[in-house]
């Protein structure tokens, strides 16, 4: 969510507005009335700019929800100093999510911006976006009538990965070894024993998390079959997102129809119930994050 | 280019952390750093031991002496800590998005 897809002026300094775009969209009527109730990141009201017409054939042109907010915040050296303080982030990601939510609350199909895309004028948004408009239509029309879904699979809280992964990767028979050997070291010494104490509990919680993966990928095989598309994103660690109740395995994203949420969140869940060592959790629905990236043009 | 998805609404916004500077604390807290230094070492001294004795390439008193030698600076670790009024679990440093220096607590 750090990204910085910054377009500010470095020239001149300004003190007018700087246009942040939220949303990339299909102009429509439905669209322009949703649009006008929000507020955003800087509290400004939020509008439709129109950037790509429609075609012939009736199919609607593209807009991007944008807002003008403060140079003194968002110009590219205020924004830089702003992207560091973890507050102002966390305020802004969620004004920027307060915007895009309610859209895709109302079913209307659209494929949010990076946090924090701003541009020096309304023009340079039009330009910007108007050269990736073959990028957009096609995942526009891939996320019409679906929304994201979050799954999430923890591990139990004492397993580890194993530090290197050669013939433990089978993960079988190693429950065998464990009650052996202790059996027939002759006379443990008090620190040999000490030793034998910890690997043991490094093979129970390498075990628990080979269980653990195991478990998973039945989880993801259930879930991609009722899902249209899945993104793997990367196993979150540290405690960023709160307590979590254990390693995290598996961090994905699915582009779940929008008729079936409920179905996809009831098998998955049963499926968690049905395989041991791991805890899921899905979240959503949300807007479309991790399907509404084209390839950034590479320069 | 992936973004991850929306950061689900946490319940309460968690400030940056930062090591404590107030005088009455800055012994404990100095303290509690050295101390998790010290058990980053000894962690991976252990991880080190294992890793030998499941190679194979220790004698039996060789293990024995490392063994112990850990299983003493284990129980000197707990005393310290214990000086301090400080559990193993608190030595730690959040190292934000990379998650915790140590393990969590095992």
């Amino acid at each position: 969510m750090t990204d910085t897809d910054t377009d500010t002026p470095t020239d001149t300094p300004t003190d007018t507005d700087i246009v942040y775009a939220y949303a990339v969209l299909r102009r429509t009527p439905e669209a322009a009335r949703a649009v006008a109730d929000l507020r955003g990141v800087a509290g400004e009201p939020i509008r439709l700019l129109e950037f790509a017409d429609g075609t012939t054939d009736g199919t609607p042109g593209l807009a991007a929800a944008v807002g003008p907010v403060p140079a003194a915040d968002f110009d590219e050296a205020p924004l830089k100093a702003n992207l560091e303080d973890l507050s102002w982030l966390e305020a802004t990601a969620r004004a920027h999510h307060a915007v895009v939510a309610p859209l895709t609350g109302r079913g209307i199909a659209l494929l949010p911006l990076r946090l924090v895309t701003v541009y020096r004028d309304e023009d340079r948004v039009r330009q910007a976006l108007d050269a990736r408009r073959d990028d957009f239509l096609p995942l526009l029309d891939r996320v019409t009538g679906h929304v994201e879904l979050g799954v999430k699979i923890y591990a139990a809280p004492d397993s580890t990965p194993p530090e290197q992964k050669t013939d433990q990767e089978t993960g079988q028979g190693t429950d065998q070894r464990t009650g052996q050997e202790t059996a027939h070291g002759k006379r443990l010494g008090i620190g040999r024993a000490y030793l034998a104490g910890i690997r043991r509990r490094k093979r129970t919680a390498e075990d628990s998390w080979h269980a653990a993966t195991r478990s998973a990928s039945h989880i993801t095989e259930t879930a991609g079959a009722l899902a249209a598309d899945r993104v793997a994103h990367r196993p979150q660690s540290g405690d960023l997102a709160g307590p979590v109740p254990g390693p995290n395995v598996s961090n994905d994203a699915y582009l779940v129809p929008e008729n079936s949420v409920d179905d996809f969140r009831t098998s998955v869940l049963a499926a968690a119930e049905k395989f041991p060592g791991v805890q899921v959790e899905v979240t959503g629905p949300w807007a479309p994050y991790s399907f509404a990236l084209p390839p950034e043009p590479t320069p | 280019m992936h973004s991850p998805p929306p950061p689900p609404p946490s319940p309460e916004p968690r400030a940056a952390q930062r090591l404590a500077t107030d005088p009455d604390t800055v012994e404990r807290d100095l303290v509690k750093l050295v101390l998790t230094v010290v058990e980053l070492l000894r962690q991976l001294m252990e991880r080190q031991a294992i890793h030998r004795v499941e190679g194979g390439d220790l004698t039996e008193d060789q293990e024995e002496r490392v063994g112990l030698t850990l299983m003493l600076l284990h129980d000197r670790m707990e005393e310290l800590c214990a000086r301090y009024d400080l559990r193993l679990e608190d030595l730690n440093l959040d190292l934000g998005p990379l998650g915790t220096l140590l393990p969590p607590a095992s």
